[in-house]
């Protein structure tokens, strides 16, 4: 009888786990499709029009050699040093404020940090405008775009120190004292003891700041304005979807949606290393 | 002596002074020029103002700077800033009221609006007006819809008829694709039926319509609707859709080149078909639309003067006729349309053939291509009863009537 129980349970589990598997890869397949479907067509040199097939009928790299002969590399390079800046300035400047509200202690903080909550709570679109004159009156804009929008993904940065504070806030004060006592200063307490129990943080904050400008599309295309040296991917590639384009660049435009998820993948795949292992080792720590 | 010497000289100066101006011009300068142009223009763009610069008697030199930006996007940009846009751009005739409110477009002065309404069709010339004056140069007058269709699939004796045409793709399990759910393709309907569409503005901002949609001709141009958009071979689109399975796309010029490459031997080509109610007959009808030029205010008045030369230049007949022949465009210059590139292009001449059935798009305001579109979507979702078509025709007059911006009259 209990035997017969204990089978019972097994095969229960076997069908409930079955049942998750199916779900799961039911799930994983929907969510892959598109991506499928972008590298097919990407490859697609029979035509260059949607089809209503997914499997190319001939294959190769032309899309690629349209893209490199097309502005889409001057829209890549600036889309990278544009996100590959935010991402140093933007990173090193969350987690020195973090780190300042953190462990200091100063008149103001109190009333500093409450007026950025108050701040951020206004929504970024609506200084869309004002911005733009800013730029456009400091030159920063259309050809020199790149700059500008390096600036406006830096600028207000300094306000997203919340979920690091948090973070910095659960690590015991004592390590700092230690370190002083044993004469480290203040920066090398960041940089030695704070940062590498931080990683994830760390991490966190390269990511977000990274894929932030990354696919942007709104505010860049303001900024450009119809001037093709200062568009991004998101906005130069946009420009190919318009009725009379379309039928002409279509497969070009999947083959552009590849090349621009590659960085993006590669951050993802060395990163979430380094993640997990913060995660873990903050865990054995603790 | 020295005075006699100096005098003298002093004249040969001033005379060969008066001889130069003479032979170049006041407008004789070099001008740096941004000039806005669709992605698949800016070289032969290029090209043409190096024409220009080559070929004008006034001496004037445009050192511009051509960038892709689409017709459909000129106005989007010009409204985030004028200042910054381009001095020469193209845009599609739908956004010349926001082009006037946002200032980015000059009026043009007798002698441009004489070379405007003297060289180009009627239509053309309509687009580019607004109240008593004109404010850009027709570059096209194609922007209209007409039937592409397989001839494997709808035999010739067939394309004049909707129904026959919904029975072969029905029979081959092949799409009818026409975008009814949006208004610019939906009116035409309407405008088959008798219906009219009366549009006038005093400043851009304030519209008065005089319309009869919600009418009996109305209801059997919603009968006409619904028998297309109620069959499952129903698409709404307007994309080159042959190779994903229709055998019927209604769409313009820009997919000429396309559909041909899709079709090869079974390309077929009209104006579109007629429909049945009540035993009667009723033609399809359209919209036909232009794209523009335009020429943004200048400080520097010779320069802009200068500009509107070029204008003059890009618009006129050689250049028209360039771009039939490198894009299939439809110009809409008299003397170009007359050429044999456009008359033996069969794209053109179904444009042409149509053009009896179709109505010059006025200069209408963004919200009501949004409440029009409705009337399909409603359509389709209604069982296709007398009443319930009437409702959404009634839906649609209420909606204007309730738009602001917009007064309607009847």
């Amino acid at each position: 009888m209990n035997n017969k129980h204990h089978m019972g349970l097994r095969t229960l589990n076997r069908v409930s786990n079955t049942a998750i598997y199916i779900l799961l890869i039911i799930i994983s397949v929907v969510w892959l499709i598109p991506f499928i479907f972008i590298v097919l067509q990407s490859f697609r040199v029979e035509s260059t029009y949607q089809v209503g097939y997914v499997i190319p009928h001939q294959w190769g790299w032309q899309n690629y050699i349209n893209l490199w002969n097309s502005d889409f590399k001057r829209w890549y390079l600036n889309t990278f040093i544009i996100a590959l800046a935010a991402a140093v300035l933007v990173t090193v400047i969350q987690l020195c404020m973090s780190y300042t509200l953190s462990r200091f202690r100063f008149k103001l903080r109190g009333p500093l940090m409450r007026f950025m909550l108050i701040l951020g709570m206004f929504p970024g679109m609506l200084t869309m405008i004002i911005l733009y004159r800013v730029l456009s009156d400091l030159g920063l804009t259309q050809a020199n775009a790149v700059p500008g929008l390096i600036l406006v993904s830096v600028a207000s940065s300094g306000m997203g120190y919340y979920v690091s504070k948090g973070f910095f806030d659960t690590i015991p004060k004592s390590l700092d004292e230690a370190a002083r006592v044993d004469g480290a200063t203040r920066a090398q307490v960041l940089y030695k003891i704070i940062l590498p129990l931080s990683k994830p943080i760390v991490i966190y904050t390269i990511l977000t700041a990274f894929m932030g400008p990354w696919g942007d599309y709104v505010f860049a295309r303001y900024v450009a304005m119809g001037t093709s040296a200062g568009y991004n991917v998101a906005v130069g590639m946009y420009s190919w979807l318009t009725n009379d384009q379309i039928a002409r660049m279509y497969t070009t435009f999947c083959a552009g949606g590849v090349i621009v998820a590659v960085p993006v993948t590669i951050l993802f795949l060395c990163l979430q290393k380094y993640y997990v292992e913060g995660v873990t080792g903050g865990a054995v720590k603790g | 002596m020295k005075k006699i010497l100096s005098i003298v000289l002093a004249l040969a100066m001033v005379l060969s002074m008066g001889v130069f101006a003479s032979a170049a011009s006041e407008l004789a300068g070099e001008y740096d020029v941004t000039v806005w142009a669709p992605e698949a223009a800016v070289s032969l763009t290029e090209q043409q103002i190096a024409d220009f610069n080559a070929s004008n008697e006034l001496g004037i030199t445009i050192n511009a700077t051509v960038e892709p930006v689409s017709e459909a996007d000129a106005a989007s940009n010009m409204d985030t800033d004028v200042s910054a846009g381009a001095d020469l751009f193209f845009f599609a005739q739908d956004q010349l009221s926001r082009m006037i409110k946002d200032g980015a477009v000059t009026k043009l002065g007798q002698g441009a609006a004489a070379f405007v309404t003297e060289n180009n069709s009627a239509g053309s010339v309509l687009a580019a007006q607004s109240g008593e004056d004109y404010y850009a140069y027709p570059l096209t007058a194609d922007n209209g819809y007409f039937m592409y269709y397989d001839k494997s699939v709808i035999p010739e004796e067939d394309v004049d008829s909707l129904e026959a045409i919904i029975a072969d793709c029905e029979a081959a399990g092949k799409n009818f694709s026409y975008e009814l759910e949006n208004a610019w393709y939906n009116a035409g309907v309407f405008f088959g039926t008798g219906c009219h569409s009366d549009w006038s503005t005093e400043d851009n901002t304030n519209f008065t319509l005089d319309d009869d949609f919600n009418s009996e001709n109305g209801l059997i141009a919603a009968k006409g609707i619904y028998k297309l958009v109620s069959s499952p071979i129903y698409v709404n689109s307007s994309n080159a859709d042959f190779a994903s399975g229709s055998a019927v796309v209604v769409t313009g010029t820009w997919n000429y080149a396309t559909i041909l490459e899709q079709l090869g031997d079974n390309f077929g080509v009209a104006d579109l078909p007629s429909f049945e109610v009540d035993g009667q007959s009723y033609h399809l009808g359209s919209y036909n639309g232009c794209k523009l030029l335009g020429v943004k205010p200048q400080e520097d008045a010779v320069k802009g003067a200068a500009l509107n030369q070029l204008a003059q230049y890009l618009t006129g007949a050689e250049c028209q006729i360039a771009r039939t022949v490198e894009f299939g465009w439809g110009p809409s210059n008299n003397e170009a349309a007359a050429d044999e590139s456009v008359t033996s292009n069969p794209a053109l001449t179904a444009l042409a053939e149509q053009s009896a059935f179709s109505v010059p798009q006025p200069n209408i305001p963004g919200p009501w291509w949004d409440i029009a579109k409705v009337i399909t979507t409603d359509i389709k979702a209604s069982d296709g009863s007398d009443a319930a078509l009437q409702a959404a025709l009634q839906k649609y007059e209420d909606s204007v009537g309730a738009a602001s911006g917009i007064t309607l009259v009847k």
